[in-house]
């Protein structure tokens, strides 16, 4: 266990008690505020609720600190309420840090996926987050295959995205929310950004733009921070789709930037409060489980929606 | 030798299909090469679960771009499922798009 050591305040992070909608972007401003030089410690004694979206995106943080070379403490593990529920998602152990657990483990499938890293083989991390989240999707008539494929889809495209153009580490979660129906799921990485990642590459536009316009930009079809083969640029903007006529919900946090796209189909671009600065990305979903079950169909209407599909235009010699 | 070749995506690359640079690896070793003297080469999509994006542009628009639109006609996508059938479609219109309308092989 980390000793619990506080060093500067500003390299001491209170996890808020609640962590999830509306609260979600003040704690990633918390995480992106301007440290002082030395050690980080962060402090679970008050923290009761987080979403995979906070996971992934303070095991994305402490991963970067440690590679700024800085020690990361963990404080208050064991007066936090939800000790429990974070080693069931395996963030501790996704922050290389070894925790006895004082309960079974009961079977995830179907309820939560863990915290894993973007760096497997992505078809792997595919089938695999999908068929926990989907359980039985895995065949093709099972009524949870179009949950299935959905997750599927969504999950590699990011972690692409996240493997070819982040240049860091990325974590992924998700976690199902049966009561009110809704698949919450999240990758962050820490590396360097939409704006970076465009700039890298000398797109002309990339030189004088925001980073919350990067981010409008990626959503927009064959806008890619790699141009030519494999890269398309199609990825993130399908997925954005996608989850817009899921009538889901999609955050894109990078650099100062964010990105909302919610239920009702408004999209808003604002900057992350208090001047702070998210290093890397995170894209955050939820969406209703009934609604990813026509698969098929949502991918075709998000591929015409884009521009990607003319309705008639088939050209394709297709066989039984 | 005969003037079809049939490859099988999920005997090869496995029925979930997700890297675009694995479709990108696989196009030039076992699809490119056979266009220029087969007149059928089939992608038999049998027994794959699933794909996206990155892996069907990768395998299907460069097909395309490289030999033009005329590949089309030398092509055969057989056993989609009707997501898989949205994906070959769009690859193709992608492909069109960026060899610029060439007709020629």
């Amino acid at each position: 266990m980390p000793r619990a050591t506080i060093h500067h305040p500003m390299n001491h992070i209170v996890l808020p008690s609640q962590i999830h909608g509306a609260r979600l972007l003040p704690f990633l401003a918390l995480l992106g505020r301007p440290l002082s030089e030395g050690d980080v410690t962060v402090d679970f004694s008050k923290l009761r609720r987080v979403v995979p979206a906070a996971i992934v995106s303070l095991a994305a943080s402490v991963h970067l600190w440690e590679r700024q070379r800085r020690q990361v403490h963990f404080s208050g593990v064991h007066e936090c309420e939800i000790l429990g529920y974070l080693q069931r998602m395996d963030f501790f152990k996704a922050c290389g840090v070894e925790m006895q657990e004082s309960f079974q483990r009961w079977e995830s499938k179907g309820r939560f996926v863990p915290v894993c890293m973007v760096t497997q083989p992505i078809d792997e991390m595919g089938a695999d987050v999908a068929g926990c989240l989907a359980p039985g999707g895995e065949d093709y008539e099972h009524p949870m295959s179009g949950l299935f494929d959905t997750i599927a889809y969504v999950l590699t495209e990011v972690g692409n995205n996240i493997r070819q153009h982040s240049g860091g580490v990325g974590y992924a979660a998700a976690q199902v929310n049966r009561q009110e129906g809704m698949i919450k799921m999240a990758l962050a990485d820490n590396g360097m950004g939409i704006l970076k990642s465009f700039q890298s590459v000398e797109a002309p536009w990339s030189m004088s733009t925001t980073h919350a316009e990067a981010i409008a930009k990626a959503l927009e079809p064959r806008i890619s921070c790699k141009a030519g083969e494999p890269n398309e640029g199609v990825g993130l903007t399908l997925v954005g789709e996608m989850v817009s006529i899921m009538r889901g919900w999609l955050l894109v946090v990078s650099g100062n930037g964010v990105l909302i796209s919610r239920r009702d189909g408004s999209r808003t671009l604002e900057e992350l409060p208090e001047g702070a600065f998210y290093q890397g990305t995170l894209v955050a979903m939820s969406f209703p489980e009934t609604a990813a079950s026509h698969y098929a169909d949502h991918l075709r209407k998000a591929k015409i929606k884009s521009g990607l599909l003319h309705p008639g235009s088939g050209r394709a010699i297709l066989e039984p | 030798m005969s003037n079809t070749h049939t490859v099988s995506l999920a005997e090869d690359c496995g029925s979930f299909l997700a890297d675009g640079a694995t479709a990108l690896e696989y196009r030039h070793r076992a699809i490119d090469p056979y266009l220029s003297f087969c007149e059928k080469v089939t992608l038999d999509f049998s027994g794959v679960r699933t794909a996206n994006s990155s892996f069907m542009n990768a395998l299907v628009s460069g097909l395309l771009e490289n030999h033009g639109e005329v590949v089309l006609k030398k092509l055969v996508f057989k056993g989609c499922k009707p997501a898989l059938a949205v994906l070959v479609e769009s690859a193709i219109e992608l492909g069109i798009r960026k060899s610029g309308g060439r007709i020629t092989a």
